[in-house]
């Protein structure tokens, strides 16, 4: 049998003959094989899935979205006519942009926030914080249908929410709103069960700042808020960071929605988000060429977003 | 003398006093945060147990007046659900081996290979982590249909056994890259092959990310709805349970499907996460602390 074994050393050895002696074309194609083989066995599947579900597609939906492509035999080059018709003719388009930017952009400082203060909740020095980190972080292990199923019939017009504004004489029709105002702040509210996620987050990140420079920051005199700016914050930069360009990204990519409004869209349009337009565009109105369109649109503009977010993290901290 | 011991004294237990009530004060802050986590969990209990007329009836109720256990005996006999939960768990059992397998086996040349391309192929994997996952959606979508996997669960499955996604992949290369070469190389000079390297040496040590990429898997696929719903064709589609809710959920179903079914069906549904949680919790909070640190 053909050995698969050849310890790094043996490889060197080898590598260094073949580069002293002039050898034949074969015997070099021979030799990179040798030593590639195993590495390239371990990657393969990847590699496969890489370009059978990664690539191809994404290829395949740029080229797409320059055609009326609907799934038919016969589909014509349309130009740009699919971008030109996502900016000036869908009656949608901007609406729906409006909603998941300003979803995407108001909901990943709020959670970023209110964690980093329940984070500092169970960080204090006290034995009981690890029970109730187990369960402030319960809520985020529940399936997302499960959690739009039961905020969809607590924000209900019979449900526990405005059962609570009524003591106050209020109503608000939450989820059922026209307005994207009071529907997509409902979904905030929805997400504060579920910031247990960024809690653990910070405190991954507390853990990593050594207590040495509290403690010398507190001799320089800096008080609480000081000590947050200039060792908290610093320290967990570019954790934080990361954090903040993933979240946005998914924010961007809300499809939860699906599960709670109205026909996916909340009424007049006041819950509908980019990933359910796509999904509606493809699979309802099956205008492939069209949906490509809008997701190469997401695709791009995700990448300015994170590039722009890159290029403003080199301005504001260097790494030494 | 005195005068000074005393009010030293006096200082310790003001700041000891102090302490203490700062201590109760945070302990009720955390206790009502709790209350109020725990109270949708209560709530959805409560919706469960109460009958039809109790749930649909315009008046507040957050106690059924008397518990209907039968809701549940009704899902536990409904032939929907039952299948329903059978797809489910075919499509899990099936990634539950195909990705921690794959997903390492990667890792492992990674970490412990050398070979040409291997930065470039190791960039490009993670940059799909920011790539939207709706713009291979549509494509896919025509290629499915074209090998007929539309209406079946191999969408769900057999992707997964090319690494199960790069987050998955990358979390096991970084863990096998903490640990020392030593063992590996002393099988080398053994004259264990690679393959076997992986299979007795990686894979075993790879144990604790295993039952984080494990519990995850569980997790992800038990709740995953929008897969389902990319690749269905039409109603015959082997329906998991978490997009029968979500069908009912869209549909405003009748009869068996009313709200406290549904709610019933909800309680199910998140008890499985919960107790594997409970069961996992160190191992899941580590990870997804490891999960948040790699940038």
């Amino acid at each position: 049998m053909y050995s698969t074994v050849s310890s790094e050393a043996e490889d060197k050895k080898v590598t260094e003959s073949a580069a002293k002696k002039p050898s034949p074309r074969s015997g070099k194609i021979k030799q990179i094989w040798k030593e590639n083989r195993e590495g390239w066995m371990f990657v393969a599947p990847l590699v496969i899935g890489l370009a059978i579900f990664t690539l191809y597609p994404m290829v395949q939906s740029l080229i797409w979205s320059f055609f009326n492509y609907t799934g038919a035999i016969y589909y014509y080059p349309v130009g740009l006519g699919n971008f030109r018709y996502m900016f000036a003719t869908d009656p949608v388009f901007w609406k729906v942009l409006g909603n998941t930017v300003f979803y995407a952009f108001v909901s990943v400082p709020i959670v970023l926030v209110s964690s980093y203060l329940l984070a500092t909740l169970v960080n204090l020095p006290y034995k009981s914080v690890g029970a109730f980190r187990v369960i402030y972080y319960l809520p985020c292990v529940i399936p997302g249908v499960v959690s739009g199923l039961l905020w969809k019939d607590m924000f209900a017009a019979n449900g526990v929410f405005n059962q609570f504004l009524g003591l106050f004489g209020l109503h608000s029709q939450f989820f059922e709103s026209e307005s994207s105002w009071t529907a997509i702040s409902s979904i905030f509210l929805m997400n504060m069960w579920s910031i247990g996620g960024g809690m653990i987050l910070w405190l991954s990140a507390f853990k990593a700042i050594p207590v040495q420079l509290y403690e010398a920051a507190k001799i320089d005199g800096a008080g609480k808020i000081q000590r947050f700016l200039n060792v908290t914050i610093p320290m967990s930069f570019p954790m934080i960071f990361f954090n903040v360009v993933t979240m946005l990204i998914g924010t961007l990519q809300y499809n939860g929605t699906l599960t709670y409004a109205y026909n996916g869209q909340g009424y007049r349009n006041s819950l509908y988000m980019f990933a359910v337009l796509i999904y509606n565009e493809a699979f309802v109105n099956s205008k492939y060429g069209y949906a490509s369109a809008l997701s190469w649109f997401l695709l791009i503009f995700i990448g300015i977003l994170t590039a722009v977010l890159f290029f403003a993290r080199s301005k504001i901290y260097r790494e030494d | 003398m005195q005068a000074i011991k005393n009010s030293s004294l006096d200082i310790n237990t003001k700041v000891k006093r102090g302490e203490i009530v700062f201590k109760v004060l945070m302990h009720i802050l955390m206790i009502i945060i709790a209350l109020i986590l725990v109270f949708p969990y209560f709530y959805m209990v409560m919706k469960s147990l109460m009958t039809q007329e109790e749930v649909i009836s315009s008046t507040f109720k957050l106690f059924p007046s008397v518990p209907q256990f039968s809701n549940y005996t009704q899902i536990l006999q409904d032939s929907g659900y039952l299948a329903a939960f059978g797809h489910t768990m075919l499509v899990i059992v099936f990634n539950l081996i195909a990705v921690p397998l794959s997903a390492t086996f990667v890792a492992f040349g990674f970490a412990r290979c050398k070979f040409i391309g291997k930065n470039i192929i190791f960039a490009f994997m993670l940059s799909t982590l920011m790539l939207p996952s709706v713009v291979t959606q549509v494509p896919l979508y025509v290629l499915y249909s074209k090998i007929g996997w539309l209406n079946t669960l191999y969408p769900l499955t057999i992707p997964n056994i090319t690494g199960g996604g790069a987050i998955y992949i990358f979390l096991a290369r970084s863990f096998l890259q903490s640990i020392p070469k030593d063992i590996d190389d002393a099988a080398k000079i053994d004259g264990a092959g690679s393959l076997r390297r992986y299979f007795f040496i990686g894979l075993p040590l790879c144990k604790p990310i295993l039952i984080y990429i494990m519990i995850n898997v569980f997790t992800s696929n038990w709740g995953d709805y929008y897969g389902p719903l990319v690749w269905r064709l039409d109603d015959s589609f082997p329906a998991t349970l978490a997009y029968k809710v979500f069908y009912l959920l869209q549909n405003g179903a009748t009869g068996n499907d009313m709200v406290h079914i549904r709610m019933a069906a909800g309680v199910i549904m998140s008890l499985v996460p919960a107790v594997l949680f409970f069961i996992f919790q160190k191992q899941l909070i580590e990870g997804v602390a490891m999960d948040g640190l790699k940038g």
